[in-house]
């Protein structure tokens, strides 16, 4: 029987290939994963691991909860010289290292896109540097700077040239003495200027370090000397070992990247769901069509068992060998990942390939428990077959109808899938929990729709084929007949590809309602006509920019916005902001629930406003107090003194005054500027000026027009829509197979009547014409699906944002549509070729 | 090529050899054989399996090509015409009855008679039509599918359905084959009334006793070569016939 199984494997080579393909994807995509993320770790671990290596104890700041946008607390000075005088302390000193901007020739910010660039400063003691100079040497004076390798090639940076950068400080310029590399690891994309300390110390405005270094003295081990130092020191400072801190560093690292780890495998998740579609149609197509063959062996005394392991043991073998392939191919996925990422701005570090026996096991796992799981419904249809049809006339496969108790149970799936899905976003469930529940219940709903759509067939098909049909005649006719003879069979291949239509639909509809929804806001809360942010987003600038921007001609007032986190009591973390009273409510018209715009102008020490949100959900009110701990660990009493209801810049839990932000959160650079201008002051002209002044002090932020800050925002949410897409490419991918293998075992089956038709005068082109139509509906029934479909996830989804504008793009809507049909027009190609090269005489003899 | 139509014979095969197979494994389905067929007659062409029979009327109908020889059909000369040429001959000149009915399971009774014309793009003469339903009898069935016909009525819309175009040959492979005799006392009446009524021509591979004695000449093959070509009589006589021929 295995032998069987075996051979009837190799005997559809083409069908195997295309269900292996399907698998493929999927696996793909898991090991490349895998490696991608592996390699990613084993660069990061090889550089902490040199640069902790002369290290026996590390001390840093105690970080109070991750705060990782931010500004990092810093170890006081202070502590270096209790270090240096304890007993056992050979030698210590201590370093800084933070987030910069580094300028190529051009004045303009090196690095692509987002990739990151740092500032640090040379290692205190030869035994504590990691770094070698392949050309030139290390800083020694606070005007000389060195550069990593990779900044120096792309940027065409030599020793003795001038090389500047922005940091906290307005842009200061160095004497480049040597080039930088670390562990012979590249950095990718991120640059990294090495400066002295001191200098370091002011460009990144940090009075005290982020790391200090200390070796023991001989005969003492670093875990003695960890544990003293830990002892002796206060309590704001951590201790570890220089083993330990090169783990710790990993693990953060780990953490952050965890995310892109956890992104991705879900759209590997996705390929591999729409994969399993693809398995189980064809599983069932081939049951079918063989149903006389095993018939045959069951006359011949083979059992149901039997029977049922032959389709799942060809189940496994397709899933096996997809696996391995999908290891294989994992390898240039993972190049292909980075490529996509650098692409998009983020460079990551590289070390070479890591192919984990973990990433083997786990990949060839998933490809065979999905197979197999995929083939279990038509193996059990399988042992169902009688022997006596073995005996009776064959024919091709006749349509039963979807049984009712099937429909109840699909529609049944439908609604727990919604249900699961309203847990998720509705009730107050852990992320985890959350998320979990959301995605059990978008699968359940996508299956549910599949198990439904056999009903929706035949009357999407007349819909979709009767316009083709008044162009095309008969060729268009028997193409919408064809597709809804085995309604079932349509259904699960245009279900496979409703399910990358839908997520497409709902991340365009939602990416569409955040564009709305931020120039939207920024139309309301906007009083100011310019914005000043860093380009690109995100990074914060300095603070300088704005003080010297307010006191430039034209310009009425220049407020600035930061952010950061803080812990309130219950353990939650959330979101802070600090604004600058005195002019901030000139240049943003703030929505508040309770209190006046005067309360926050006198917004001062000891005072916050908290978000409606915060309020109600906790029950507080005007004159309350919150004891918030901010990310150095200072717990500070903050009474409120107004409840704010914004959906722009300020929708933070808390608001306090930027002294406060300065000294109690740590955070001394701007994330978003306002700029209001003097009445009758030209725009222009003033614009103008600002930008030169940014572009001499500042470079690497940008002041841009309340339409320009819009449009910048939009192109960050379409530039994340891009990569979103792309991943989901690769479900569509699958599912454009899948139309692909049905259409090649339907042309099989109607082997006979394509000879037919050939006989009587159907042209090959005719022949083609029909698969391609057919094709076309098929693929179209799964668009308008899945449009459907998106367009109720989208909505459901955006019910919990209260501030969330919903808009739907119907011009995407509409060029999803006609993509879909396209693709189904590609997805023909193959078996329409099939059709029209059968040979008429031995199609007409086929059985 | 209209200038050509100047022989009785609407189609003649002349030499005609069709070898399967190299060396050891040859088989010679055909062997020389030369026969034409006038127009508005008759011919059942008959033999033991592996006569040749089926291999002579692919060849006649262009389904196969010969080894040697050459074929004409309605004046034109199948061994030069390329696939795209050879379909369009099949789709104007040439109808098909097959064994096994072949209708399309998704288009209804009248749908799949007037199936060439939609193929050929063409509305059809709807009087001849009219006329073609009218002889096959099939009444109010007209509108259900080929799974609700019998075995009998499936045959018979298959025979209009190689009338409808007004083919100048209709080529019959087994037409009986998978009926019962009733049901083929039918269809071969039809097929008799085509020729009698409407002057078609029809050559008819069968090896059907009864079926044959509804032509007017048999043709009878044995190993890839004529043995026998004359009137044809009654089943009987077709019978003692093939016995003679053996």
């Amino acid at each position: 029987m295995t032998r069987i199984a075996l051979r009837g494997l190799l005997a559809r080579k083409l069908r195997f290939f295309l269900t292996a393909l399907a698998v493929l994807l999927g696996t793909t995509l898991i090991a490349g994963t895998y490696i991608f993320t592996d390699s990613i770790n084993s660069g990061f671990d090889k550089i902490f691991t040199a640069s902790n290596k002369g290290t026996d104890a590390s001390v840093t700041a105690k970080k109070t909860f991750e705060n990782s946008d931010g500004t990092q607390p810093v170890v006081p000075a202070s502590v270096l010289e209790q270090v240096r005088k304890a007993p056992d302390v050979e030698t210590a000193g201590g370093t800084v290292f933070d987030l910069a901007t580094i300028l190529d020739k051009k004045g303009k910010r090196t690095g692509s896109g987002g990739a990151p660039s740092f500032i640090g400063s040379v290692a205190p003691e030869a035994r504590f540097n990691a770094v070698t100079y392949p050309q030139g040497r290390g800083p020694r004076t606070d005007d000389e700077a060195a550069v990593d390798n990779g900044t120096a090639k792309k940027a065409g940076f030599k020793v003795g040239d001038r090389i500047c950068a922005v940091a906290a400080q307005p842009r200061k310029c160095f004497k480049l003495v040597g080039v930088t590399e670390i562990a012979g690891v590249g950095f990718g994309g991120a640059s990294t200027l090495e400066l002295t300390l001191h200098a370091a110390q002011r460009m990144l405005d940090k009075k005290g370090f982020d790391q200090i270094q200390a070796a023991s003295k001989p005969g003492v081990s670093p875990q003695k000397l960890s544990d003293e130092l830990r002892a002796s020191l206060p309590a704001s400072v951590q201790v570890r070992t220089g083993q330990q801190e090169a783990a710790k560093q990993s693990a953060d690292i780990r953490d952050n990247l965890g995310f892109l780890k956890i992104a991705l495998l879900a759209f590997a998740g996705i390929s591999l769901f729409v994969g399993a579609f693809l398995i189980f149609n064809t599983f069932s197509i081939t049951v079918a069509q063989r149903s006389r063959e095993i018939a045959l062996l069951r006359t011949l005394g083979a059992s149901r068992k039997q029977v049922l392991r032959s389709v799942i043991l060809e189940g496994l073998l397709v899933g096996i060998v997809g696996g391995f392939l999908g290891v294989a191919l994992g390898l240039g996925t993972a190049a292909g990942l980075k490529e996509l990422f650098k692409a998009f701005g983020a460079d990551l570090p590289s070390g070479g390939s890591v192919l984990a026996t973990r990433t083997i096991v786990l990949t060839v796992a998933v490809g065979a428990v999905v197979s197999v799981v995929s083939s279990i419904a038509p193996a059990i249809r399988a042992t169902r077959v009688a022997p006596i049809e073995a005996l009776t006339e064959s024919a091709a496969p006749v349509t039963k109808a979807a049984s009712r108790r099937l429909t109840i149970s699909a529609l049944a799936l439908l609604a727990l899938g919604v249900a699961l899905m309203c847990l998720g976003l509705f009730a107050s469930l852990s992320t985890n929990g959350a998320l979990s529940a959301v995605g059990a219940g978008a699968a359940l709903t996508f299956i549910g729709v599949a198990l439904v759509s056999p009903h929706l067939v035949r009357p999407l098909a007349s819909a979709i084929g009767g316009p083709i049909e008044r162009f095309t005649g008969i060729t268009g006719r028997l193409a919408r007949e064809n597709s809804v003879r085995q309604s079932g069979r349509t259904a699960v291949t245009a279900a496979a590809l409703m399910i990358g239509v839908a997520l497409v639909t709902f991340a365009s509809i939602f990416a569409a309602g955040a564009k709305t929804t931020i120039a939207k806001a920024v139309d309301q809360n906007l009083r100011g006509e310019l914005v000043v942010q860093a380009s690109g987003g995100n990074q914060p600038f300095a603070p300088g920019l704005l003080q010297q921007a307010a006191r430039t001609d034209g310009v009425a007032a220049a407020s600035g916005v930061r952010f950061s986190k803080a812990k309130l009591p219950g353990g939650k973390t959330v979101q802070v902001a600090s604004i600058e009273p005195p002019t901030f409510t000139k240049l943003y018209d703030l929505k508040l629930k309770t209190g006046s715009l005067g309360d926050v102008r006198a917004l001062g020490d000891g005072q916050a406003l908290m978000s409606k949100k915060y309020a109600e959900g906790n029950d507080l009110d005007v004159g309350a107090t919150v004891r918030a701990t901010t990310p150095s660990g200072k717990r500070v009493p903050l009474k409120v003194t107004a409840i704010t209801d914004d959906n722009g810049f300020l929708s933070t839990d808390l608001v306090v005054s930027e002294p406060v932000m300065r000294r109690d959160f740590g955070e001394t650079k701007d994330a978003v500027g306002f700029i209001g201008l003097r009445p009758g002051a030209d725009a222009k002209a003033v614009k103008k000026q600002l930008t030169a002044l940014v572009d001499r002090e500042y470079p690497g932020s940008e002041v841009l027009t309340d339409k320009e800050f819009k449009d910048s925002v939009a192109g960050q949410v379409d530039q994340l829509l891009t990569l979103i897409y792309a991943l989901l490419a690769l479900a569509i991918i699958v599912s454009l197979f899948g139309i692909v293998n049905t259409l090649v075992l339907s042309v099989t089956e109607r082997t006979r009547e394509l000879g037919m038709l050939r006989a009587i005068g159907t042209s090959r082109k005719q022949v083609k014409r029909m698969i391609r139509w057919e094709a076309v509906i098929t693929a179209l029934i799964g668009s308008i699906l899945g449009a459907v479909v998106g367009v109720i996830l989208a909505v459901l989804f955006t019910r919990p944002l209260d501030d969330f504008t919903l808009s739907i793009p119907i011009g995407t809507l509409v060029a999803v549509l006609i993509l879909g049909g396209v693709a189904g027009v590609f997805a023909a190609i193959l078996p329409a070729r099939r059709a029209s090269r059968l040979n008429v005489l031995d199609a007409l003899a086929y059985e | 090529m209209e200038s050509i139509v100047t022989t009785q014979a609407l189609v003649s095969a002349t030499d005609l050899s069709r070898v399967y197979g190299t060396g050891e494994a040859e088989v010679r389905a055909l062997d020389g054989v030369s026969v034409d067929f006038p127009a508005g007659r008759f011919t059942a062409i008959m033999g033991a399996s592996g006569s040749g029979k089926s291999t002579l009327m692919h060849v006649l109908a262009g389904l196969d090509r010969p080894t040697s020889g050459t074929v004409q059909v309605d004046g034109v000369e199948l061994g030069g015409l390329d696939d795209k040429r050879l379909t369009e001959l099949r789709r104007e000149k040439i109808g098909f009855v097959f064994q096994s009915f072949n209708l399309l399971p998704v288009l209804n009774a009248r749908e799949n008679i007037v199936l060439p014309l939609s193929i050929a793009g063409k509305k059809g003469d709807q009087e001849w039509i009219d006329r073609l339903i009218e002889t096959v009898g099939l009444g109010d069935r007209l509108s259900h599918r080929p799974s609700e016909l019998s075995g009998g009525q499936q045959q018979r819309v298959a025979v209009a359905r190689a009338l409808v175009a007004r083919p100048a040959v209709v080529f019959g492979d087994e037409p009986t084959g998978n009926l019962d005799s009733r049901s083929s006392g039918e269809v071969m009446n039809l097929l008799r009334r085509s020729v009698d009524e409407f002057g078609q021509t029809v050559i008819m591979v069968t090896h059907d006793a009864g079926a044959a004695a509804y032509a007017d000449r048999i043709v009878v093959l044995a190993d890839g070569r004529i043995v026998h070509d004359g009137d044809a009589g009654s089943a009987d006589d077709v019978l003692d016939l093939m016995k003679a021929v053996a």
